[in-house]
């Protein structure tokens, strides 16, 4: 098997006595759509903040494309070319949805600051390149209506999609989308679905934690399951379906609704 | 949202390169300010001395209160130490000046530098703090800075006197002593000033201090290096400080500790706080209550923190976002 895009060994995350994460393994293979699913507070937004620097790993290792990158500042991992979105919608308020996807565009700005305060030929024709960049996009997403509405103003589903597009836009290499479907209606999950499989087939690898089983069975080529940070199972989304341990984990001890409304996705599915 | 979203070719390609660079088109606030400018062009014309005077120091401190802004309302951070910076440029040109014979002129470039130099330097290990604990740092060097130049550090600071007797600066060989030709000077400075922070609006450089004191983590997932942009904001801010520093020292003729201290960068943080941040008109509001208002009613100079401290609890709390809040289109 050739280098995984992205793979964790024995990642470990302990915040003061609590060990969020547990020696974790799983691999990304180029050209998947990878879920990462288990109940609530099983600790996947933190594997997420782990891959993207936001929290350094108190053990094991993250390898992107073979190169060590653990606790890598976020900056540095948006280097390699790993991009996210965050489950609690992190848009930045005031400024419209344009100047907002612009900010995707930071690593591929060519405009030094020194070319900005002078107002130079170049700059200017960089920062109307790339309004015009952002335009093309927020057409295809079908945002263009809400191009210079207040980002943060507009209806929750259509905020997922603008950070969608801002992640879009800095071309990612691997796509990581945190509950993506959280807060969206049938019709606009459905839409979601779409959305994620043809950001696959543009040659995106996407990582994913969703809670929607119907959003995590019908895009993923892979699953993992964890639970109390530890890796559960893993498989296809068919293996993963008839998992009885995943199925225990959903239903287990933990009596609350999410929980039970997810686990009720995974046996609906299976059914 | 209707309808399947093409996402046939989700990732973008490269933006298409647009031929010609696109005009700049003048904002209508952009054209009021620039006939606002021009019409202070006159004052020599048709103000007496005083006004001529009132009207360059406005000029000055509009540059530092809007280098501030550039730390503290574009960037986010809590500088509250800014006056050092003004303090730098207005000695060096001083004692490069008095002890040295350097003309003002050859003293510019020195002092901007210097100041720059130092606002990198300062800023670099305290950007990653947090905003109160950056806030109580810069409290920090502001009080060392007015130690040193009381203990007349390195012989040449005057002490706590000061220096006096700042020459004016010469151009091909003519003075330009007089009030009028100062003024004209720092109005030229002014305008200078408020085109390079008219141009950081929309640049890259603008939105991405912009992005970081919004949101640092989601900027830092974008691929934005906090510590750099924060240290360049600061760097930037010290610069254009340091360059109304000089101003000041030629337009006084004369500098002292006592135009640096602490509560003159209260002062300016409370300017950019009640004017409107990362707004050029709330600021020049800022300046205008803070500095010249008092020097109009010189009577009740004393009475300045008195008027401006009410003015700042009531605006603080009827309009946190200032007088003149940014507009959405100014937005970068």
């Amino acid at each position: 098997m050739s280098e995984a895009l992205l793979r964790l060994e024995q990642v470990g995350m302990r915040f003061s006595g609590l060990q969020a994460v547990d020696a974790l393994d799983f691999s990304v293979q180029a050209g998947q759509v990878f879920g990462l699913i288990g109940p609530n507070g099983a600790g996947k937004t933190t594997v997420f903040n782990l891959i993207t620097g936001v929290y350094r790993p108190t053990s094991g290792k993250v390898w992107w494309q073979g190169q060590d990158i653990t606790g890598a500042a976020p900056h540095r991992v948006a280097a390699m070319g790993i991009f996210r979105t965050f489950q609690t919608i992190r848009l930045f308020a005031g400024l419209t949805v344009l100047q907002n996807v612009q900010a995707g565009l930071h690593l591929q700005t060519r405009q030094q600051w020194w070319q900005g305060l002078l107002g130079t030929p170049a700059q200017r024709r960089e920062e109307s390149a790339q309004r015009a960049q952002v335009g093309e996009l927020l057409e295809r997403l079908d945002l263009s209506k809400v191009a210079d509405e207040d980002a943060t103003s507009l209806a929750y589903g259509l905020q997922r999609r603008v950070e969608l597009a801002r992640a879009l836009v800095a071309r990612p290499k691997l796509l990581i989308l945190d509950e993506p479907a959280a807060g969206l209606n049938d019709q606009e999950s459905l839409e979601l679905n779409r959305t994620i499989l043809a950001i696959r087939d543009s040659g995106v690898t996407v990582l994913l934690v969703e809670h929607d089983m119907n959003v995590v069975m019908n895009v993923t080529d892979r699953i993992v399951c964890i639970s109390f940070g530890r890796k559960i199972a893993e498989g296809t989304p068919a293996q993963i379906r008839s998992n009885a341990q995943v199925i225990e984990a959903y239903l287990g001890k933990d009596d609350d609704d999410d929980a039970l409304a997810a686990a009720h996705g995974v046996q609906g599915a299976a059914a | 949202m209707n309808g399947t979203h093409d996402m046939g070719a989700a990732v973008p390609g490269p933006a298409a390169g647009a031929a010609a660079a696109p005009r700049r088109r003048w904002t209508r606030p952009a054209i009021a300010g620039a006939l606002l400018w021009l019409a202070g062009l006159g004052v020599p014309l048709v103000l007496d001395q005083t006004w001529v005077f009132i009207a360059a120091l406005f000029a000055v401190y509009a540059v530092v209160a809007l280098s501030q802004d550039i730390v503290l309302g574009r960037a986010g951070m809590f500088d509250m130490g800014h006056a050092v910076y003004f303090g730098i440029g207005a000695y060096v040109t001083a004692i490069l000046n008095l002890q040295f014979g350097w003309p003002i002129l050859a003293t510019w470039p020195v002092a901007v530098i210097t100041a720059t130099l130092l606002g990198a330097v300062l800023a670099a290990p305290i950007v990653r703090l947090r905003g109160d604990y950056l806030l109580v740092a810069t409290i920090g060097f502001n009080a060392i800075f007015v130690l040193a130049l009381n203990n007349n550090v390195g012989g040449v600071t005057g002490g706590g006197d000061g220096l006096f007797g700042v020459g004016a600066p010469s151009l091909f060989g003519w003075g330009l002593a007089s009030q009028s030709a100062m003024f004209y000077l720092n109005w030229l400075a002014f305008a200078f000033t408020l085109w390079l922070i008219h141009n950081l609006e929309r640049s890259h450089l603008g939105r991405t201090l912009h992005y970081l004191k919004l949101d640092q983590l989601a900027a830092g997932t974008l691929g934005v290096n906090a510590g750099r942009y924060r240290v360049l904001a600061f760097a930037l801010g010290a610069a254009l400080a340091g360059f109304a520093g000089t101003l000041f020292a030629t337009l006084m003729s004369a500098v002292s500790p006592g135009a640096f201290v602490f509560t003159e960068s209260v002062t300016l943080f409370a300017i950019v706080l009640v004017g409107g941040q990362g707004s050029i008109p709330g600021v020049l509001l800022g300046t205008v209550l803070m500095f010249v208002v008092p020097q109009v009613f010189r009577g009740f100079a004393e009475y300045r923190y008195f008027v401006f401290g009410i003015a700042m609890m009531v605006i603080m709390v009827l309009r946190p976002q200032g007088i003149w809040p940014r507009g959405k289109g100014s937005a970068p």
